[in-house]
């Protein structure tokens, strides 16, 4: 019974720092109807900055501790003016959610620059002896946690409830137009609601660190939980965010404590599923109908990239050309292996560019799959004997069956429900190769995985297997490119934009939402056996969310909804760091950084703004050649 | 077979405490032009989104040719024939005109997604079909020369056309029009009238909302009155022109005084 209570007590510690990460979330979701993902990284920055305020300055406790909640908040303003509140009225709600996820990218990467990429931990506050009463034994670091998200949680109901501050802040989330036509500078008290935001954040980073491992990724770790915490209690209710934090927290302490840390996380993801299924809004939903009939807000959207079919023969037949006789140019292996590796990832990316270029949907876990596919196909192969092309089909089904489960749970839904499901999906996927040590190797990995082959054509050199890839990605190219020219891919397109009027005109977005999920599983399950085969080695940092994140830089990077344009984005973002060797330790911050950049002052891709010069070339040509 | 091709019986919603809709029953007879008309707020908007299901409704339900709607989703009463247009023309952005007006035709289209995607021969000659008779109607509302530019660089008339033209890509039935007169200058507006005209000859039985009288009275064969909710009166343009109660609805109790 004691262990029970100890355990519950530790649930309840860990469960009060999602709250107020989902606190953070919620306050920025009500105010900009955005989710913003980079919102764990603001824990980490306030933990570690007040690590290094103590042990590298030798500031107090307490005073570091102030410090470091000013330097979060600090970080928040500049990220809040420069980035995230200018880019909420250019730009639609689920490319602000590639935004966060840039920023999440940049903030770790920035992290990972400053601190290097080893675990810390901070010195509880007022010694390590815990108390004990009654046969419980409490952590001193408890009693500051706990009082500390009180009192965040009292602030802020004092904040929104009892000042006029608050007040404009919740006119801001009911009615922005309404706002700015009473006087309220919406742009300030979005920013405001940032800047809080960031700071409630790093506050809980700082109370929190003594008792947690901390690394520069351990930020995304809180994004997931706080956000898994605000979908259970209901995005946007505050009420929902503070006992959705806590119950997680004390599932994730019961599930580790009797079963296994590693079905810790598989649990939240299942509690998760469970709230979704029953109550899609989650627990404390806020309860507000939106009409349907009437479009929410009109965004820009991306400029329309097409080149028409005599053109994009030509250049189609130019590229395979150049893709052909590219190895003869290459000078080092180490560039040819980066070359393979790009177009493996760019197989990832068609199916992505279908997902989220075309049906307009947010996936966070793509590299879910690819571990899905990696994973079946190795141990397959090594296991079982079966054949590379064999085991790699095995993978691609099993992949298409998981979308098809993820999306009987979000189908229904409108919003980021498939992003978080992804994100989810990823997270499971991930804590089953590490931990599943017998089956997968563990975090040291699977080893001696066969070469690629199909029958007795073996690709077991870099160069064998580029040609097989170049090969492999003309059949799929010229297969997406006939579905996304007709029918299937204007079906896409609606769904994208206007899920209402593309359901009024008989188009059922539900279905096409799991065709082109199930096509981005396979073809990123495909990529991932590939992946495997071809490093004759396969581990869980290979697949896990940093690739998710870096495959949506890669897109957005090069075009979304241009099929071809994610080339360019994985060549960039796969040759650069290999080239110029001094640049991969800011490989994370330069993937962020470009990712947001992209996102905000790219809106067609490197690709798009190319035929987008391409066209106007020929028109002034074609002008000019009629007054001739 | 049902005479009429649609029958509204008894349809009432309440929003709070606002009876918006309140046991409003009509029908729309096969291939007629039925104009519903009335008042700012007299729920004439919330009316077609109770028949297409876009709301559920408190009491009554609608037919179609004699199916109940009841239910259905929104798909799936566009897959039976009736096929809807929205206030605010909502055509796709990130699409060029032609391709707005193809997504139109999606129940049209036979060859599924695999078929496309391994380029088979019946897919083309669908599509090109398609593209025909798209460019076909895009030529009768003048829009043919404006097919391969984004569909939201048009103007705010030429959008409501183009949507239209895309409802008729899906080959209905029974086309309901939510005031796709407005925002449309009087060229735009007499060619929207030369459509409907010839929509109604092909046989496609119309429903619209209208706030335009002028187009109401030159197209429609019957016309509904709603107001505040209830049904007012209906009967043909002439008959409506002249009603006593439709007249007071619309311009007030002092109307016969003065």
């Amino acid at each position: 019974m004691d262990t029970a209570i100890q355990i519950v007590i530790g649930g309840l510690l860990q469960g009060s720092v999602f709250a107020i990460v989902a606190l953070g979330f919620s306050l920025v979701f009500r105010v900009t109807g955005a989710i913003n993902l980079s919102q764990g990284a603001f824990c980490i920055i306030g933990a570690l900055v007040t690590y290094s305020l103590q042990e590298s300055f030798g500031w107090p406790v307490a005073l570091a501790a102030a410090g470091a909640a000013a330097v979060t908040a600090a970080t928040g303003l500049a990220i809040g003016a420069a980035v995230f509140v200018p880019a909420l009225s250019r730009l639609p709600v689920s490319s602000m959610l590639i935004m966060t996820a840039g920023l999440l990218t940049l903030l770790e990467g920035l992290t990972l620059v400053v601190w290097g990429s080893q675990p810390y931990a901070l010195p509880p506050f007022s010694g390590e002896a815990p108390i004990e009463w009654l046969g419980v034994r409490v952590p001193t670091q408890g009693f500051w946690i706990a009082g500390v998200t009180a009192a965040v949680i009292f602030g802020l109901w004092y904040l929104l409830m009892r000042t006029a501050a608050g007040k404009a802040l919740r006119a801001c989330a009911e009615n922005p137009m309404a706002a700015r036509l009473m006087g309220i500078d919406v742009p300030r008290v979005t920013l405001a609601s940032f800047v809080l935001a960031a700071f409630i954040g790093g506050l809980g980073g700082i109370v929190v660190g003594p008792i947690t491992s901390l690394q520069f990724d351990t930020g995304r770790f809180f994004t997931i939980f706080g956000f898994i915490a605000v979908a259970m209690g209901g995005i946007g209710s505050f009420i929902g965010a503070v006992v959705g934090g806590l119950l997680l927290g004390v599932v994730e302490q019961l599930a580790a404590g009797y079963i296994s840390s590693m079905f810790a996380n598989s649990l939240a993801f299942g509690l998760l599923l469970v709230v979704l299924l029953w109550r899609p809004n989650g627990l404390f939903a806020s309860g507000l109908a939106r009409r349907t009939d009437v479009r929410e807000g009109q965004r820009i959207y991306p400029p329309i990239v097409r080149l028409k079919g005599r053109r994009a023969a030509i250049l189609g037949a130019i590229a395979v050309l150049v893709a052909l006789a590219l190895p003869n140019f290459i000078p080092s292996v180490s560039v040819m292996s980066s070359l393979v590796i790009t177009c493996i990832l760019f197989i990832a990316l068609l199916g992505l560019d279908i997902l989220m270029g075309y049906a307009g949907q947010v996936s966070l876990g793509q590299a879910g799959f690819m571990a899905i596919g990696g994973y079946a196909a190795a141990l397959l192969a090594t296991g079982y004997g079966w054949s590379p092309l064999a085991g790699t089909a095995a993978g691609m089904l099993l992949s298409v069956a998981c979308a098809t489960v993820l999306s009987l749970f979000t189908m229904r839904l409108r919003g980021h429900y498939l992003a978080l499901a992804t994100l989810a999906f990823g997270l499971l996927v991930d804590s089953f190769a590490i931990g599943l040590t017998d089956v997968t190797g563990g975090p040291s990995g699977l080893v001696g995985i066969p070469a690629f082959a199909i029958g007795s054509l073996v690709f077991d050199t870099s160069t064998k297997m580029y040609y097989f890839l170049v090969a492999l990605i003309v059949v799929i190219v010229l297969l997406l490119h006939g579905g996304v020219r007709s029918g299937f891919g204007r079906a896409l397109q609606a769904v994208r934009t206007d899920q209402t009027a593309a359901s009024a005109l008989g188009i059922n977005v539900a279905r096409y939402k799991l065709i082109a999920l199930s096509i981005s599983a396979a073809l990123a399950s495909l990529a991932g056996s590939l992946y495997a085969f071809y490093f004759h080695f396969l581990s869980p940092e290979m697949v896990g969310m940093p690739r998710s994140l870096e495959l949506i830089a890669m897109l957005v990077l090069g075009g979304e909804g241009t099929l071809v344009g994610p080339l360019i984005g994985a060549a960039l973002l796969t040759l650069l760091p290999t080239i110029i060797q001094p640049l991969a330790a800011y490989k994370t911050f330069a993937t962020g950084a470009l990712l947001v950049l992209a996102v905000r002052y790219l809106p067609g891709g490197i690709y798009g703004a190319a035929v987008h010069r391409l066209g106007r070339l020929i028109g002034r040509r074609a002008a000019a050649g009629e007054l001739r | 077979m049902s005479a009429s091709a649609l029958e509204v019986v008894r349809l009432a919603k309440t929003f709070g405490g606002l009876r918006a809709v309140d046991d409003v029953s009509f029908t729309v007879p096969h291939g007629s032009l039925t104009a519903l008309i009335g008042p700012n707020g007299a729920g004439k908007t919330t009316v077609f989104n109770l028949i297409t299901n876009f709301f559920r409704p408190d009491a009554g339900e609608a037919r179609f040719y004699g199916t109940s709607l009841a239910g259905l989703a929104p798909g799936h009463i566009a897959a039976l024939g009736l096929v809807r247009t929205f206030q605010s023309a909502r055509i796709f952005p990130g699409m060029t005109t032609l391709e707005n007006a193809l997504v139109g035709a999606h129940l049209q289209v036979r060859t599924g997604p695999m078929g496309q995607m391994l380029w088979l021969p019946a897919a083309g000659r669908e599509e090109r079909a398609l593209t025909h008779r798209a460019e076909a109607l895009l030529d009768l509302v003048g829009l043919a020369a404006d097919r391969d530019i984004p569909a939201t660089e048009l103007p705010m008339g030429a959008q409501k056309l183009l949507e239209v033209v895309r409802a008729l890509m899906a080959r209905p039935r029974l086309l309901l029009l939510d005031e796709p007169a407005a925002g449309l200058n009087d060229s735009e507006t007499a060619e929207l009238a030369a459509l409907l005209r010839a929509v109604r000859a092909n046989g496609i039985t119309v429903a619209l909302v209208e706030h335009n009288m002028s187009l109401v009275m030159g197209v429609a064969d019957q016309v509904v009155v709603l107001d505040a909710g209830k049904l007012l009166a209906s009967g043909t343009a002439m008959q409506m022109q002249s009603d006593a109660r439709v007249i007071e609805a619309y311009i007030g109790q002092d109307a016969e005084a003065a």
